[in-house]
């Protein structure tokens, strides 16, 4: 794809010193990380692990990152290379896992056995996500047209903002506007949803 | 929902920079909001679930979920050394992005004509020792010509790659890359030549993630 990383300023950010921007393209990126980690590693209690791994890695090696992939793709890589490191030290010590190691202090005196599962598996947590999704659609099918068709062409097309503006026959500034109506209004239905718990952590 | 008009536009141009769509200035500013302002975070992330959830509807993970990983996530990051690319500043425009590219052809073309100079120096001392000290000793006898030539020739040799070395240390390297070494030298294993194995170590990591 010929198309600019739609990531590129935030990087761009990172390499300045910024590390703030590189939380932000963790919250972006850290569902779909954990996704794929999910698909190589039957373990779920080693996903997060892995996944924090990953983006530690990136983080060092972003120096180096010449921006000649997406930066998505470069991850992408560090992730399953991340997981293969992983599932390799597993096989050749397969007794301790990552979480063991990382040390949890406070249980030693806990049988190591009983993992309990990690949110991401309990039947709270499944609930939880599927209220999510089912709020998100109901909430484009409650959006406008042209707020459905702009941030459809740009969350599910990939469509740059001057794509979508040539396609809706619409100057850019109100591409650019509907695309952010669309999230407000998604996310005001989003929110009762997303802060369970107390909403000032982010 | 009372929205003030300028908190409504730093979110406009936060969503603008979650699509890519913002010029490095407006970035700047954006990220700078985004550290500063929770709401702002919070926006970040359910715009993101919102895309995934567009694209996949299994991406909608448990939101405590993904506070805590970030939140941990946070943690580790301040232990790390600030990263810093040796080539980028602040690229206000592209008049300055050129200018950036310039500077390296100005340095090398500086550097070619000093070794050029260091060369026809150090060749000329080579090939005739004996006569360059000879002829700062005008009107001396014989004797002492000749020891000035004997004494002439091992100082004219050093000095020879003297300025060479200069040339490697100073003048091929540019300011930025310069304070990239010394902000990374704890990665090095020596100080001395920090120059390599920072490079070194940075590659085993990266073709480690290709």
């Amino acid at each position: 794809m010929n198309a600019p990383d739609v990531d590129a300023p935030l990087v761009e950010r990172v390499k300045q010193g910024d590390v703030k921007a590189f939380e932000m393209l963790v919250v972006k990126y850290q569902r779909r990380i954990e996704r794929l980690i999910g698909r190589m590693v039957r373990d779920v209690d080693l996903v997060p692990d892995i996944a924090q791994e990953t983006f530690i890695r990136a983080y060092r090696a972003l120096p180096q990152f010449r921006g000649d992939s997406a930066f998505y793709t470069w991850l992408y890589r560090i992730a399953v290379n991340t997981a293969k490191k992983s599932l390799m030290e597993l096989k050749r010590d397969p007794l301790v896992t990552e979480s063991a190691r990382a040390g949890r202090d406070e249980d030693d005196d806990n049988p190591r056995v009983e993992n309990e599962p990690s949110d991401a598996a309990t039947p709270d947590a499944v609930l939880a996500s599927k209220q999510i999704a089912s709020a998100v659609n109901f909430a484009v099918e409650a959006l406008s047209e042209d707020l459905r068709q702009a941030i459809t062409l740009r969350e599910i097309e990939g469509l740059s903002y001057e794509e979508i503006a040539e396609l809706m026959n619409c100057p850019i500034g109100t591409v650019r506007s509907r695309i952010f109506r669309a999230r407000e209004a998604i996310a005001a239905r989003l929110r009762p949803l997303l802060d369970t718990r107390e909403g000032d952590r982010w | 929902m009372a929205i003030d008009s300028v908190g409504d536009s730093a979110k406009e141009r936060l969503s603008a920079l979650a699509d890519g769509e913002l010029d490095p200035a407006g970035s700047t500013t954006s990220c700078a909001a985004w550290a500063r302002d929770a709401a702002l975070r919070a926006d970040w992330h359910a715009w993101h679930v919102i895309g995934d959830v567009l694209r996949s509807e299994d991406l909608a993970s448990n939101p405590g979920h993904d506070r805590d990983f970030c939140a941990k996530l946070r943690l580790r990051l301040q232990a790390e050394p600030v990263v810093l690319a040796p080539a980028p500043a602040i690229a206000k425009s592209a008049g300055a992005r050129f200018d950036r590219r310039a500077r390296p052809s100005r340095w090398t073309a500086a550097g070619a004509v000093a070794a050029g100079v260091v060369l026809v120096v150090g060749t000329f001392a080579v090939v005739r020792p004996g006569e360059w000290p000879a002829a700062q000793v005008a009107g001396g006898d014989a004797p002492v010509s000749i020891a000035a030539s004997t004494v002439g020739v091992s100082p004219a040799e050093e000095a020879a790659p003297q300025p060479v070395a200069i040339v490697d240390s100073k003048v091929f390297r540019d300011a930025q890359l310069e304070r990239y070494l010394e902000a990374h030298k704890q990665f090095a294993g020596t100080s001395a030549l920090g120059v390599p194995s920072a490079f070194l170590r940075s590659a085993t990591v990266d073709s480690a993630a290709r």
